[in-house]
């Protein structure tokens, strides 16, 4: 803040030439905040995982050096040790760096937002910044993007907040992450996100390099909005806010030039084998831009990279688009296609790897099969082990012999109970401290069927937990996200799925009010509130309760029951909550709403058809619904033939009703 | 014949009832013609012969009776009348002579004024062998004041939003402002497909549609629909990313239902032409295709398509309101070159008409009158002095001497007494307005 404030006293020229001297800044997050990589990232933190061999933090910096950026503090949380001692190790860290690296840790950094408050705190930015993930590969020059920010800046007085850079890909590009599906609705002209204006454009094409030019303005409105956890918050609060406050975001869309976050094992596959295929160029795997002794690779055709000290065995193939570290050595007859190997690694004889990414000191016995698996360091493959798709081997795991994993298997020396434990202090982060002395006692033996008789390690269920978001945490490899039936149904699905969540809380409510005998008043006011937080209109909060009541014997007995059975605990149910549909039920309208509710429940059970006339019988006796609502309703056109059935049943109970009717007319007459 | 031209003349115009109260909307005169000359001067511009023209028997007496009502144009018109107080749609009428249609037509709204390429619109309709095809243009600001009307009018009318892909021409939505409840939603199977989609809105329909001749089969088995802009187009425009509509084997199957309950109403579109099968072997042998990015077949198998050309610039008025109306008489006389000043018109020599004025035929123009930007009707009578500016006299009005007219609609056979001073009135047809009165900003509609 002091900066602008300086900025402003010296006047316009001053501070344009400042602009021009000022280094260029950088905030590399070098924690994802998640825990997308579990188990992999408990030993490892996510930053320094190898893709091609070298650790995604040096993709992110080479690719901040390379735009120009002078200045970087790296911000770690989980295992901020390992990425500093990474980083002292590095080119980065030397007097010759022309972007000097300054590590911050901090173990209290929850998100993004706490990364980006402590910035402003510490008061490190004084310009405009780029914001990257440590996990972010990428050889865009942004140095374009970067200057419309900086004019749009001067021409609108920083109105401009942030610059996102997003790439052009179509969908079902598989460098395009299921779970960033971004539809981005904007501004053709101006590059901005609206939807305001006369003409917009709506993209389902852009992908989110998650690099974002920032205006110093953003880590003080993070500080300013202390919910804002993550980027999007921040998006979303700039675009709902954008009309009082006045902040924009922009875009900024790049045709070629590769930009990729590593968010999960699919987009890591996908980058990995983009950089194989020198989509990233020129940050190559033979390019040793880390600039480390003995790290140098030689390229040859069909993008076969070989390190130093690579021995092959005879009738080995290594077909196309591999990758093999320093010093490993591959035995005879092997057949090698889309892989990275790692360094000191070595393979056995009849191996077949496809896809197959092993980092460094794995060990591979003969005749084993790895497809599409992740295979961590220091990991043991006995022989005639077949690793089936998306597998993961975590660190030190060893497999086998004869064994075949199903696809998905993620194994770990970690026991997932362990993890759960530690789960008690519940936020989600890479950052636990695991004790890495374990607890021998807890220790539970490693099951010979899982993984093998002579192997070690826990195997992790994809879905251990069976809330929702445990579930995401632990689906190393992304989801899979069915697209979207393209059916007919004009209704939208999100409003049919309120509409059914609300039932299923008004069944909830009602069963709680029955089980601990809650007052009538009670529940109205329960189901009113849940009206406003699913925004159900009233006409539909009351269908559904009809819905609800006259489904509840089938809910709680099974749909099997007899007619007689149904309306033996219905009525008295009805009885029970009559007070509840009073409450709702009051125009004349309501009833008519309320009776056809009843219809559509009972053509849907046509079985218990029969029912329905001492339903609506009981709901005249309690005065839920009056004589004229149903003659009404029973007047007014069925609409199709079934309902006319139906109705054409209730025509003697109409008889019924009538003389009911006359028949207590008479009486109170009488006891007048 | 490839396309048969249908034109719809029979609508109420209840957007201005000042004006078509006695006069209907095919025939309100604009720039000394009958609206109605207008598209039918457009189709047979482009080479139609022949005709089919919706309208009412008012309409149909009033064309064939009425001399002022010369349509002069050397096409066939088939005229076709309907009941005017049957309140029929669009799509009613075009289901009313259904018989009559052998093949793919082109649907014109009568109150289209317009100096568009009709071909435009017409090569989409072939090129992608589509179902629909319409014309749009960017909407017009009026900025004449309107008659009648203090201060300036709100733009009422809801926005559209349309959806059209990258090269702007399919068309993959449609909605108005009216029927959302919370913004704008959009499938995203239809954003897998077109990942780009311009949404514009501030767009006016021309109605103007090509359709195939089975849409025109569907409207006869539908009766539910009964406006073609209202409800046949946006179905259409949300049926080319159904399912059913797009895997043959769906449309077999309601084949096969068809035949076992031809009782049941198909709700269905069939979307089929004559060379399908070859149509079909065409798009699979050839490499075109109509996207980029992912690797399925052109249209990704669709087999409706809508498509929209959009105006850039040009002429394109639909007048069904006053506003429109007026701005469509100040702009007609530059889509046709006939000389101004009608010859059977007695023009004095001592007056004074501005290049932007139209005289029809045997009008009366006396001594030192000025007339600027205004379109006077056919046997129009304008006396000394008298001082027109920015109006619109239709047929048979008598103007007295030294009468004060600007910025105002006259209707047929007023007469403005002597010395009147009008300004941004509409005068309804046989009215009389009094000497020396001074008016302004009034609407003196209809004999009341």
């Amino acid at each position: 803040m002091s900066s602008r404030g300086g900025k402003q006293k010296k006047g316009n020229v001053t501070s344009e030439q400042e602009e021009e001297e000022q280094p260029l800044q950088a905030v590399l997050v070098a924690d994802s905040f998640n825990r997308r990589f579990f188990p992999i990232s408990k030993d490892q933190p996510r930053a320094l995982l190898p893709l091609g061999n070298v650790a995604m933090i040096d993709y992110t910096l080479e690719f901040l050096t390379s735009t120009g950026v002078q200045e970087t503090f790296v911000f770690c949380c989980w295992m901020s040790n390992k990425i500093k001692d990474h980083l002292l190790k590095s080119k980065w860290c030397r007097p010759t760096s022309p972007n000097v690296v300054h590590i911050i840790t901090s173990d209290l950094y929850r998100s993004l937002g706490d990364v980006l408050r402590d910035v402003d705190a510490k008061n490190l930015v004084r310009n405009d910044f780029i914001l990257v993930y440590g996990d972010v590969v990428s050889n865009i020059d942004v140095s374009q993007a970067l200057q419309e920010h900086r004019h749009r800046r001067k021409v609108d007085k920083n109105i401009s907040v942030m610059t996102m850079v997003f790439k052009e890909s179509s969908p079902g590009h598989k460098s395009r992450c299921e779970e960033d599906d971004v539809i981005v609705a904007m501004d053709s002209k101006s590059k901005r996100f609206s939807m305001g204006t006369d003409e917009f454009e709506i993209r389902h094409d852009l992908l989110d390099c998650h690099i974002s030019i920032c205006s110093p303005q953003v880590a003080e409105l993070f500080t300013d909005n202390f919910d804002y956890q993550t980027r999007n918050d921040f998006v979303r609060g700039i675009l709902v806010n954008e009309e009082i406050l006045g902040n924009q975001i922009h875009l900024y869309v790049t045709q070629d030039g590769y930009g990729a976050r590593v968010s999960n094992l699919q987009m890591y596959d996908s980058v990995s084998s983009d950089m194989v295929r020198r989509w990233v160029y020129p940050l190559t795997p033979e390019a040793n831009f880390t600039d480390q002794q003995g790290q140098g690779c030689t390229h040859s055709r069909h993008n076969v990279y070989r390190g130093a000290e690579v021995s092959l065995g005879h009738g080995s193939q290594m077909e196309e688009n591999v990758l093999i570290g320093r010093d490993t050595s591959i035995g005879a007859n092997c057949h090698i296609s889309n892989s990275v190997i790692g360094n000191n690694c070595t393979i056995g004889d009849n191996v077949v790897l496809d896809r197959a990414h092993m980092w460094n000191n794995v060990h591979i016995s003969s005749n084993v099969e790895i497809h599409q698996s992740v295979v961590c360091d220091g990991a043991v493959v006995k022989e005639a082990v077949h690793l089936n798709k998306q597998c993961v081997l975590a660190y030190n795991v060893v497999i086998g012999p004869n064994l075949s994993l199903p696809d998905g298997t993620v194994v770990s020396m970690h026991h997932p109970e362990e993890e759960e434990e530690d789960d008690d202090d519940e936020f989600l982060s890479d950052d636990q401290e695991v004790g890495h002395s374990k607890d021998k006692t807890r220790q539970k033996a490693f099951n010979p069927a899982e993984v093998g008789p002579e192997g070690k390690g826990y195997i992790w269920k994809a879905s251990m937990n069976d809330t929702e978001d445990e579930e995401l945490a632990q689906c190393l490899w992304g989801l899979v996200l069915n697209p979207d039936p393209e059916s007919d149904s004009e209704s939208e699905a999100s409003e049919e799925s309120q509409d059914r969540t609300f039932q299923l809380e008004v069944l909830g409510t009602l069963q709680r009010g029955l089980e601990e005998n809650i007052v009538c008043d009670n529940l109205v006011l329960e189901i009113n509130s849940l009206k406003y937080a699913y925004n159900i209109t009233l006409k539909e909060v009351m269908q559904i309760l009809t819905r609800v009541v006259l489904e509840y014997p089938f809910q709680q007995q099974g749909t099997q029951l007899t007619t007689l059975q149904y309306t033996g605990s219905l009525l008295p149910l009805l009885k029970t909550w009559s007070p509840v549909f009073k409450n709702y039920i009051k125009r004349a309208q309501d009833h008519l709403d309320c009776l056809s509710a009843v219809e559509e429940l009972f053509l849907e059970q046509d079985t218990h058809q029969t029912a329905m006339v001492k339903v609506l019988m009981k709901m005249y006796q309690l005065e839920i619904l009056e004589e004229e609502a149903i003659l009404k309703w029973f007047s007014t056109g069925a609409t199709n033939d079934k309902s006319r059935q139906l109705r054409k049943n209730q025509g003697k109970q109409r008889m019924s009703l009538q003389r009911k009717e006359s028949e207590e007319d008479e009486s109170s007459e009488e006891g007048e | 014949m490839e396309l048969q031209a249908v034109l719809m003349a029979a609508g109420g115009g209840s957007r201005m009832m000042d004006l078509t109260y006695n006069t209907p909307k095919p025939l309100l005169p604009v720039g000394n013609k009958p609206l109605i000359w207008y598209p039918l001067n457009l189709l047979e511009r482009v080479g139609f012969e022949e005709v089919i023209v919706i309208t009412t028997k008012e309409v149909q007496k009033m064309i064939s009776t009425d001399p002022k009502v010369k349509l002069d144009v050397k096409m066939k018109l088939d005229l076709v009348c309907i009941q005017e107080d049957a309140d029929m749609g669009t799509a009613d009428a075009l289901r009313h002579i259904q018989q009559k249609v052998k093949t793919d037509v082109l649907v014109v709204s009568c109150d289209l004024i317009t100096d568009a390429a009709l071909h435009e619109v017409v090569d989409l309709f072939r090129a992608h062998n589509a179902t629909l095809s319409m014309l749009m243009s960017k909407a017009h600001e009026f900025t004449e004041t309107v008659p009648g009307q203090k201060g300036k009018k709100k733009t009422g009318e809801q926005r559209d939003f349309v959806g059209v892909d990258d090269t702007g021409k399919r068309l993959l939505f449609m909605a108005n402002e009216a029927d959302l409840d919370e913004g704008v939603v959009i499938r995203k199977s239809i954003m897998r497909k077109h990942p780009r989609m311009h949404i514009k809105t501030g767009l006016v329909d021309a109605h103007l549609y090509c359709l195939k001749k089975s849409v025109v089969d569907f409207l006869a088995d539908n009766k539910s629909i009964s406006s073609i802009r209202g409800e046949l187009v946006p179905y259409l425009v949300r049926k080319q990313f159904s399912k059913s509509t797009n895997s043959p084997k769906v449309i077999d199957e309601t084949h096969q239902n068809l035949k076992k309950n031809d009782s049941n109403v198909n709700l269905e579109i069939q979307i089929s032409s004559r060379d399908e099968e070859l149509l079909h072997l065409t798009q699979e042998r050839s490499c075109w295709n109509d996207h980029r990015g992912d690797m399925s077949d052109a249209y990704h198998g669709g087999r409706l398509r809508c498509y929209v050309h959009i105006m850039d610039e040009g002429i394109c008025y639909r007048v069904n309101t006053l506003a429109a109306y007026i701005e469509a008489n100040r702009l007609a006389p530059k889509l046709f070159d006939e000389p101004a000043v009608h010859p059977s018109a007695v023009v004095s020599e001592r007056c004074l008409i501005g290049a932007d004025s139209i005289i029809g035929a045997s009008c009366q123009i006396s001594d030192k009158t000025s007339i600027k930007r205004s379109t006077i009707g056919v046997s129009t009578t304008v006396r000394e002095k008298v001082k027109v500016t920015n109006s619109i006299i239709m047929h048979g009005v008598t103007i007295e001497e030294g009468c004060n007219i600007q910025g105002s609609v006259i209707c047929s056979n007023a007469v403005i007494g002597r010395g009147a001073d009008i300004k941004y009135c509409l005068v309804g047809s046989a009215q009389r307005i009094e000497p020396d009165g001074e008016h302004t900003t009034m609407s003196k509609a209809c004999s009341a």
